[in-house]
């Protein structure tokens, strides 16, 4: 097991700095996470998908962003920011701790004469604290030289203003606070900065700029002082993933600043990992061996047992387990349970390779059944004819995915050879967790999870977590919040519960008819509830439209992470209506409208980036009949999530992934039962949309 | 704990999520790429680092490899200092597939390679010339690579390729001398230019230099054993 770790540990460090890094100019980040100089923005846009992870140290401030470019011009930023030594001159608490969202997009790409220009909000929802924006130009020079000018608003128009152009600048009521500042976009003063970047060397990058903050805010707390108005610094990149910067800051401080920046369409191993398939079996001509083809084997009582077991066998070794399998002399249709192989596509390969090994030579059609927790998610059929024909075509990706077919999964058929004793009916894990809950804050602890499959469908599961350090707030104490409090005791559950009983369910999936999913949830649903909860989704194969409905009653538990529900007196019946739709190359809407955990009464949108990959970057925010003095500072429910597969980082073949949802503000409003298995999400992968993309790697 | 350390021990944290349980993941076929032809095959004759720094254990004779009786192809990736003896894993008329012993196969039809698993960055398919094509002094003919691309999308690589028969050249494997025709393809699109080099011995490809894939670049083969 450690020299595991050592080899991924290795793995990671190897796999991060292995490419080779690009000849032109990056577009680099600035001390806010955006693309731009050093505090200020530029013109110009990351790549496409860009997922950036940024640390900057300026003073007694300390700037940590996540930034995605969600498409090829619009992309987001979500930051968490802390003033230290907040109390120097005005008393009060010692840090200031906050949360801002900004959003930009490129009007225009960059070309012969035009610059690439770019429209900005910064901290556009929170107290404004941070708020500005600006119109930014970038022009590039031959290969080392680029120049940017900009006009900013807010904090960047707070130095040598030029007038306001569209009226004054209204100050932002506490009651707005966390919402959309509409008010003050573009209004007051308006400032110009500039900069120039200059590479000197494809690592070594020198930065100037004239930046045209003038930082009141740390001015009047003691915190920056501000001597100059401009700032530089020189850049080092190392390998296409980190970046680092240290400057000169307004003639007084200096900055640090760190970025990862890693590319969700790339996998750091450069392609998809893992072992060779086995070659497609090829059966002898019919002409020239007609007995091969006698379908006679079927009345063989032996037969079902022993191609069981033998494909069982083959498939072990992809991490593949057989649920069911059935034939006939001409069809077989198989089970399976895909474990370890990331890709459905691919899983589905290795299926239909291992059968044309197995099965005798009149079986012709092969159906493959991807099972998710006991639900057939779909059926693809291939003929094994096509198989053979393929193997060796030129892009055989595609030419066998226009003669396969994608289907309902449909039921279980009545010939099924059910000996269920041949797969894993109870597993389990021990495993270190990392719980993120802001940029730089978390826990890392250690889970210990088990699962018992009592037939395939219905499963018995548990997870017990034990923290071992990070600095998540634990406090203790009962937040002042005036709605139940379903959610911000956060910090009292964080404290007793350690070690806690995070879920212990007993789940039932089932078809109930073509198109149809449901579940049912019964237990300690997740660490604050417990109860019960039922869900149907209808969502055909082929469709890139869903409609789901969830009922939960539930019930809140104790903060000592036991059995116990003494501690609040509260539940609550909750439900949602669900719209999903599948807007194409990996763009995934949600609609969820409903009663919320504190009985508020609301809807949640949410737009997810996924790839093909497993990484998924996403946003999500839930307005409901509660009030924004009531939800606290955040105004409303809205964050990110990201998803990180680790396979992509590390080249090992798993399913395992690193997940993080980080909130602008935790609020009792517009919160929702987590509860394990939800159906979209469970079955999606094997659908259409989601088999499509990567469907190339069937023949990996 | 300064935010860069804090950074740096997630990460860590990251790459350590592969723990115990009942499903095991399997062990991270990084470095194991990085060695693949290397190791695991039926001899190894010299693994050099990235670096360049050459440990070579002895190379087998000519005569230790004819012991195995059957056939042996010799496959060097120089950008990842690989380099392997590879026996037949599958053979599919024209077709065969080359594989060391740790999952990595290289096919070739008539000698053209067409297929690559287990590098990573793989040549999935590929419309190649024919042997007939590359004997063809003058011929022309168009290259299409499928690889797995950005997302896992497969993406595809078109060449416009001349065939130019370059001659008479003796060639020696293991000790032995073979007299073969030299034949070098190349290739261009917009993009950029790849050769492909095949040295033909009657209707065999003795030896050759392929372009895989941007990644992988080149692999050298040899059919040491017929």
């Amino acid at each position: 097991m450690p020299q595991t770790r050592l080899l991924a540990l290795l793995a990671l460090g190897t796999a991060l700095s292995g490419l080779p890094a690009a000849a032109e100019m990056p577009k680099s980040l600035n001390l806010n996470g955006a693309t731009g100089l050093i505090d200020m923005p530029s013109g110009e846009a990351q790549e496409d998908a860009r997922f950036t992870f940024s640390t900057a140290l300026i003073g007694p401030v300390t700037r940590s962003s996540i930034s995605f470019q969600i498409t090829e011009r619009l992309s987001g930023t979500f930051r968490f920011q802390v003033w230290r030594d907040w109390d120097t001159i005005i008393p009060g608490d010692d840090k200031f701790e906050d949360r801002s969202f900004d959003l930009r997009y490129q009007i225009l790409k960059e070309g012969t004469y035009v610059p690439a220009l770019t429209i900005g909000l910064q901290d556009f929802t929170s107290e404004g604290k941070f708020s500005s924006e600006y119109l930014a130009a970038t022009k590039n020079f031959g290969e080392r030289l680029k120049l940017t000018a900009g006009l900013g608003w807010g904090r960047m128009g707070s130095y040598g203003g030029i007038g306001a152009p569209f009226g004054d600048r209204p100050a932002l009521p506490e009651s707005d606070w966390g919402t959309p500042n509409v008010d003050q976009w573009f209004r007051g003063e308006a400032a110009p900065f500039a900069g120039v970047e200059y590479k000197i060397s494809d690592q070594w990058t020198f930065k100037a700029e004239y930046s045209s903050d003038d930082y009141v805010l740390e001015e009047e707390r003691g915190l920056i002082e501000r001597d100059s108005p401009f700032n530089f610094g020189f850049e080092y990149q190392r390998g296409p993933n980190m970046r680092y910067g240290l400057y000169s800051l307004y003639g007084t401080e200096v900055a640090f600043a760190f970025h990862l920046i890693l590319d969700p369409k790339t996998r750091a191993t450069g392609g998809v990992m893992g072992a060779a398939p086995v070659p497609v079996k090829a059966r002898p001509a019919r002409t020239a061996d007609p007995e091969a083809y006698d379908g006679g084997w079927v009345t063989q009582a032996d037969a079902g047992p022993l191609l069981r077991k033998n494909l069982a066998k083959r498939l072990a070794s992809d991490g593949i387990a057989i649920e069911n399998l059935s034939y006939t002399a001409t069809t077989a249709q198989i089970r399976i349970r895909s474990n370890r192989i990331d890709a459905g596509a691919q899983a589905i390969g290795r299926t239909a390779r291992a059968l044309s090994h197995v099965m005798p030579a009149s079986v012709e059609t092969f159906e493959i059944v991807p099972v998710v927790n006991g639900m057939g998610a779909s059926k693809v059929t291939i003929r094994r004819s096509d198989l053979e024909q393929l193997e060796y075509a030129a892009d055989n990706g595609s030419l066998l995915r226009q003669r396969v077919t994608i289907t309902d999964a449909g039921p279980l058929p009545a010939n099924a050879v059910g000996d269920d004793g041949l797969y894993p009916k109870f597993r389990w894990s021990l495993k270190p967790a990392l719980k993120l809950s802001e940029p730089l804050k978390g826990d890392v602890g250690l889970r210990l999870a088990a699962s018992y499959d009592i037939r395939p469908g219905l499963v018995l599961s548990g997870a017990v977590y034990k923290r071992v350090l990070g600095n998540v707030d634990r406090d203790g104490a009962y937040s002042d919040s005036t709605l139940p409090h379903v959610r911000t005791d956060n910090s009292r559950y964080s404290k007793y519960a350690d070690p806690g009983l995070e879920q212990l369910t007993l789940a039932w999936y089932s078809r109930p008819a073509t198109d149809i999913y449901s579940r049912v949830t019964l237990g300690y649903l997740e660490r604050m509830h417990a109860g019960i909860s039922g869900e149907v989704l209808w969502k055909p194969v082929d469709s890139r439209f869903a409609l789901g409905a969830e009922v939960n009653y539930t019930r809140q538990r104790d903060t000592d992470g036991g059995f116990g529900f003494d501690e609040y007196d509260y539940d609550v019946v909750t439900g949602h209506v669900s719209a999903y739709y599948d807007f194409g190359n990996g763009y995934l809407g949600q609609l969820d409208v409903g009663k919320y955990l504190a009985g508020d009464l609301g809807a949640t949108v949410s737009l997810d980036r996924v790839f093909a990959n497993g990484w998924r970057v996403g946003a999500f925010a839930t307005v409901t009949d509660v009030s924004t003095e009531e939800f606290g500072d955040g105004g409303f429910d809205k964050g990110i999530r990201f998803t990180i597969p680790l396979t992509w980082a590390m080249g090992t073949e798993t399913r395992q992934t690193f997940a993080a949802t980080l909130r602008t503000d935790t609020g009792d409003g517009g919160a929702r039962v987590d509860v394990d298995g939800r159906l979209y999400e469970s079955i999606r992968e094997y659908h259409t949309q989601s088999l499509d993309p990567d469907w190339g790697r069937v023949w990996r | 704990m300064s935010a860069v350390s804090r950074l740096t021990a997630a990460l860590a944290v990251l790459a350590l999520l592969a723990a115990c349980g009942s499903e095991k993941s399997e062990p991270s076929p990084m470095g194991a790429a990085v060695g693949t032809l290397a190791k695991a095959t039926l001899s190894r004759m010299s693994a050099r680092r990235a670096g360049g720094e050459a440990k070579t254990p002895a190379a087998p004779s000519r005569a230790e490899i004819e012991k195995y009786g059957m056939p042996i192809l010799r496959a060097v990736i120089p950008s990842r200092g690989a380099d392997a003896l590879v026996t037949i894993s599958d053979r599919k008329g024209p077709v065969v597939t080359w594989s060391t012993t740790d999952g990595t196969t290289f096919s070739l039809r008539d000698g053209v390679l067409i297929q690559t698993r287990g590098l990573g960055p793989d040549l999935m398919s590929a419309r190649a010339p024919s042997l007939g094509q590359l004997r063809q002094n003058g011929g022309t003919h168009q290259r299409v690579y499928y690889f797995l691309g950005a997302d896992d999308r497969t993406t595809t690589r078109t060449y416009d390729c001349t065939v130019q028969v370059r001659g008479g050249e003796s060639v020696t494997i293991f000790g032995r001398a073979h007299a073969t025709t030299r034949v070098t393809e190349e290739c261009v699109r917009p993009q950029g230019r790849i050769t492909n080099e095949f040295w033909l011995e009657g209707a065999t490809v003795r030896k050759s230099r392929q372009w895989v894939s941007g990644l992988t670049g080149y692999i050298d083969l040899e059919r040491v054993v017929d």
